[in-house]
């Protein structure tokens, strides 16, 4: 290793420190404690991490039908709406990145749905979709259709819940998508337009293989949020009907504080966290690999 | 620096007074809760204590409670309990028995009505909370419609009896088919559901399950009984009412999606908790004003309460005590109820001005006697929560009703199991 | 004519979705400016609009409390997290400090269900007295952001800004010279996008905040969810809620501008 080998890793180091140690401060422990008390017997009726019961609870939660019936409920849940946002919200970008009059409108009007709670999301399109009571399916009916039951059965429940949370995030990709478009260097595409390329072969030629670290990291992020909802199903299903909409989170939250097992909670937690964490790990190289 | 010390230790001084004690409440966001928040000047004046009342949302409270109580010291000095918690909370030791108060201040509990206080007040013989506020359930109906010479000819020409208020359960399915299938009112139901999970579908189902007879355990042993031919009916009238009597979407209908389905005035009937009742007569939420009426349901309603109780770990339990002391004492128990909150002390559904002013406090107190119990156990919640997802597969999903009920048969005994109750 | 054809095709993709957004949003303002009744009433029924729901949110519940603790805490921890996270990323995308495991191990903190954490992180924060403040908010809020503000802007520092910000290098800026006047310049796009998602994911946080907030220190998603009572959703109230909860899109505005507008380039700084 040369001098300014050593100083470039002196220099990344001083630099990342703070924000490291921050992270270490907040996180840590919790999660720490989590992979502590994943190995233990600790439940809220006897809060102590004092017996260990080795591996114990993973075993549970391997011959628990429910849990592998929410990860894969979770694993299509999570698939669908990164898939959709994806396609939706990169359309949406590049019609944004190209539009000249209007920007800032569309702008605001994509950053609402962000700003709304999810608690609020779930609530007001439960009012909306309600079968009988709704504007959805009055409108519907001026037109002959419906009435269409949103949520009272189990095939439609998923979807429903797919679409509104693609309202509710699908602009979370804008934005990310967005910036990296306008931060893509101008000089390529004025090269190819003296060359006579099209459109088309400029998107495919040189957006997105430049927009590719921004496209990763955005569906990487968005894949991780995904994981983690529950707010909106909590609203809407609470998981039904039936067990149609049973995400995994939903399911980890009742472990803990409604069946009071921490422990058995945590360990399902540390699964996932396993799982997210190989799928990231994979798609990160994988996509690498393509740029290579 | 020194100075702003100062200032600041003056500013906290002032706000918080030296001998002015304050006491903390987390409450649900209802509006018993506001007619708390509204006697707490008249405490004030009496005791010279603070009381600040923090309100979050119902599904909220447990998670946020949890950690409070875990810890040494927390934050409450008084809690609401929902009869949901009681197993849990006292297996885990977080309520202060509060027998030594009581006898000291001579209390009498036997004001309350036996049924709730059984639910949120004593457990084994030690009682651990005052109730605070009922939500039993009820069967709601149309009033015009059962008093309309029109639908009563043509029900009693169908079914062969008088269009009247229910008291045979019978008689309700019978009401309900004919409203839905006979009555000709176009986008009308005989009964509007709330089928979401867990605990909307497993409490409604309850009264389904009393009417046909059936009980949730063998009370000399424990054993389950859910999963026996009254149950089974039970599970059937159910997923009748839901798939071919009610509105489409019921299934997951949560108590807000099927109460406005009846206060708009397109549903017969709706079986829901009783404080719903005083909201069927405001005009800024429903369209039925003065036309719907509570009644028990055939074979006894679900009850359902709340209580006040003292933490473990209640930083001023002495002051705890006085506020609760004054919150229901019969004279301000009275003024909550009269400013429309859910009573538990039984004098308060005798006394005069109050039922001038709420007609319905006969029928209420009539249906508050005869309510059943939810199993009141460790595992309620989880109970709830099993309970909630085989109802709704057997509703939505096919399941049979049967093998639906056998299922929490078998996770309700390994729950009893788990926490000593059966053998 | 060409031309027209091409101004005109964004606007087929952003009419569309725009409207998507829009329609929902009328129909929700509609509805705050009605009660229960009328806006559950099908067919619509047009009443008087009426402001009564705006005033009994500020009366009858301490929304402006709600809504300025949120403010407060979304602005400060996105103003803490973000400048760390500027640094974490670009020592990661340009000198590779830690390597791909220390970065995915950032990462893999965000990936724990926040349900798990409530007790440890109540713990923690029960133990240093920052119990019901808005401090401990903050504080939690930074941690939650920080990792997935690192890993957007690596994205944002890989690529063309390396040699632009080698060539600085050479012509004798120091690292750090070369971090603020070429890196950060040039991620401004990026950073301006984290900065927002980062406010919003503190605006909307909800489980941290109700464990660790008290009474005068909740925030909007505490205090909105407590209009879905016992006793029914409060939606007419909620509608009015969210419409002014959604305000904040114009103060953030002057930035947003900006960035939208004059999206520095590369091409701009040579």
């Amino acid at each position: 290793m040369t001098a300014i080998e050593r100083r470039d890793q002196r220099f990344g180091l001083l630099m990342s420190a703070p924000g490291l140690l921050a992270l270490m401060l907040v996180v840590l422990f919790p999660v720490f404690f989590t992979l502590w008390t994943s190995t233990s017997d600790f439940t809220l009726l006897k809060p102590s991490n004092d017996a260990f019961v080795g591996l114990a609870h993973y075993a549970r939660a391997f011959q628990s039908n429910e849990f592998l019936h929410a990860l894969s409920v979770t694993l299509w849940f999570v698939l669908a709406v990164v898939l959709l946002e994806f396609l939706i919200g990169f359309a949406a970008a590049l019609a944004l990145d190209k539009v000249e009059h209007g920007k800032t409108f569309y702008y605001v009007v994509l950053l609402f749905p962000l700003l709304m709670n999810p608690v609020v999301v779930g609530l007001i399109w439960r009012m909306f979709l309600h079968p009988t009571l709704g504007i959805v399916n009055y409108l519907l009916s001026l037109a002959n259709l419906g009435p269409v039951d949103w949520l009272g059965n189990p095939a439609n429940a998923f979807w429903t819940v797919v679409l509104v949370d693609i309202w509710h995030q699908v602009s979370f990709m804008v934005v990310l998508l967005l910036a990296g478009l306008s931060a893509l260097p101008k000089e390529p595409y004025e090269a190819a337009r003296l060359e006579g390329a099209g459109t088309l072969r400029c998107f495919f030629w040189l957006t997105l293989p430049l927009m590719r670290p921004v496209i990763v990291v955005t569906l990487l992020i968005r894949l991780i949020f995904a994981v983690k909802t529950y707010d909106i199903v909590y609203i809407m299903t609470r998981g039904g009907p039936g067990q149609a909409t049973d995400l995994v989170s939903y399911f980890i939250y009742r472990q803990a504080f409604v069946g009071l097992d921490i422990s058995q909670a945590s360990a399902m937690a540390v699964i996932l966290l396993m799982a997210v964490l190989l799928l990231t790990a994979w798609l990160h190289r994988y996509m690498r690999s393509l740029a290579a | 620096m020194k100075k702003f010390l100062l200032a600041t230790s003056m500013l906290i001084a002032t706000a918080f007074g030296a001998d002015a004690k304050t006491i903390n409440i987390l409450m649900e966001g209802v509006p018993d809760t506001r007619y708390v928040q509204e006697m707490l000047p008249e405490f004030k004046e009496k005791t010279g204590i603070d009381v600040q009342l923090e309100v979050v949302n119902y599904a909220e409270m447990h998670t946020k409670l949890v950690p409070q109580l875990v810890s040494p010291e927390g934050s409450y000095d008084v809690l609401i309990v929902d009869f949901y918690w009681v197993g849990e909370f006292i297996k885990a030791g977080w309520l202060q028995p509060l027998d030594e108060r009581i006898a000291a201040d001579g209390i009498d509990t036997n004001r309350y009505i036996p049924s709730i206080m059984n639910l949120t007040g004593k457990v084994d013989g030690v009682t651990y909370m005052l109730p605070f506020y009922n939500y039993a359930m009820g069967l709601t109906y149309r009033t015009d419609l059962l008093a309309d010479p029109k639908h009563q000819e043509a029900f009693k020409a169908k079914y062969g009896r008088d269009l009247k208020v229910p008291t045979e359960w019978q008689e309700y399915l019978d009401q309900v088919k004919y409203f839905t299938e006979d009555a000709g009112i176009e986008g009308f139901k005989g009964v509007v559901n709330q089928g979401l999970r867990p605990d909307p579908i497993a409490m409604e189902w309850s009264n389904y399950l009393f009417a046909r007879g059936g009980r949730y355990y063998d009370p000399e042993t424990w054993q389950p009984t859910l999963a026996t031919p009254e149950g089974i009916q039970a599970l059937v009238d159910y997923r009748d009412n839901i798939q071919k009597y009610g509105p489409i979407g019921a299934a997951n209908f949560s108590f807000d999606d099927a109460f406005n389905v009846a206060a708009q005035g397109k549903a017969y009937s709706y079986l829901t908790f009783n404080m719903f009742r005083p909201v069927y007569d405001d005009p800024a939420s429903s369209q039925v004003v003065g036309k719907m009426e509570i009644t028990p349901v055939p074979g006894g309603s679900l009850n359902g309460s709340w209580g006040w109780a003292i933490p473990t770990s209640s930083p001023d339990a002495d002051a705890a005590w006085e506020f609760i002391k004054f919150i229901e004492s019969p004279e301000i128990a009275k003024k909550r109820a009269a400013l429309g909150g859910a009573a538990t002390q039984a004098a308060i559904f005798d006394d005069p001005d109050l039922i001038a002013k709420y007609s319905y406090y006969p029928q209420l107190k009539q249906l508050l006697q005869t309510s059943h119990n939810f199993p009141v156990f460790t595992y309620t919640p989880q109970f709830v929560e099993v309970l909630g997802r085989e109802l709704s597969l057997a509703v939505t999903d096919g399941k049979d009703p049967k093998e639906a009920l056998e299922t929490v048969d078998r996770e309700f005994a390994e729950m009893l199991r788990k926490d000593g109750k059966l053998q | 004519m060409r031309r027209v054809i091409r101004r005109l095709v964004p606007h087929l993709v952003l009419v569309p979705f725009s409207l998507a957004i829009v329609l929902p949003l009328l129909w929700l303002l509609r509805v705050s400016l009605t009660d229960r009744r009328t806006a559950y009433q099908i067919p619509p029924q047009w009443t008087e609009p009426h402001l009564g729901n705006y005033i009994e949110i500020f009366t009858a519940y301490p929304f402006a409390t709600w809504f300025s603790n949120s403010f407060t805490v979304a602005l400060f921890s996105t103003l803490v997290a973000l400048p760390l996270a500027t640094m974490v990323a670009f020592s990661f995308a340009r000198y590779n400090t830690g390597g791909a495991p220390l970065r995915l191990s950032i990462l893999a903190s965000q990936m724990l269900p926040p349900i798990v954490m409530v007790l440890p992180l109540f713990a923690v924060f029960l133990g240093i007295g920052l119990l019901n403040s808005r401090a401990a908010l903050v504080i939690a809020h930074v941690g939650m952001n920080l990792p997935f503000l690192a890993w957007m802007l690596i994205a944002f520092f890989e690529g063309e800004v390396r040699q632009l910000e080698e060539a600085a290098r050479i012509e004798g800026a120091t690292r750090f010279q070369a971090f603020w006047k070429v890196a950060v310049p040039v991620a401004a796009p990026g950073l301006l996008a984290a900065g927002l998602l980062a406010f919003i994911m503190s605006w909307n946080e909800f489980l941290f905040a109700l464990i660790l907030s008290g009474k005068r220190t909740a925030t909007l998603p505490v205090g909105l969810s407590t209009l879905d009572t016992h006793r029914g959703v409060e939606i007419a109230l909620l509608a009015a809620a969210n419409m002014v909860a959604i305000l904040p899109v114009f103060l953030l505005m002057p930035f947003l501008r900006r960035y939208l507008i004059k999206g520095l380039s590369l091409g701009a700084l040579k």
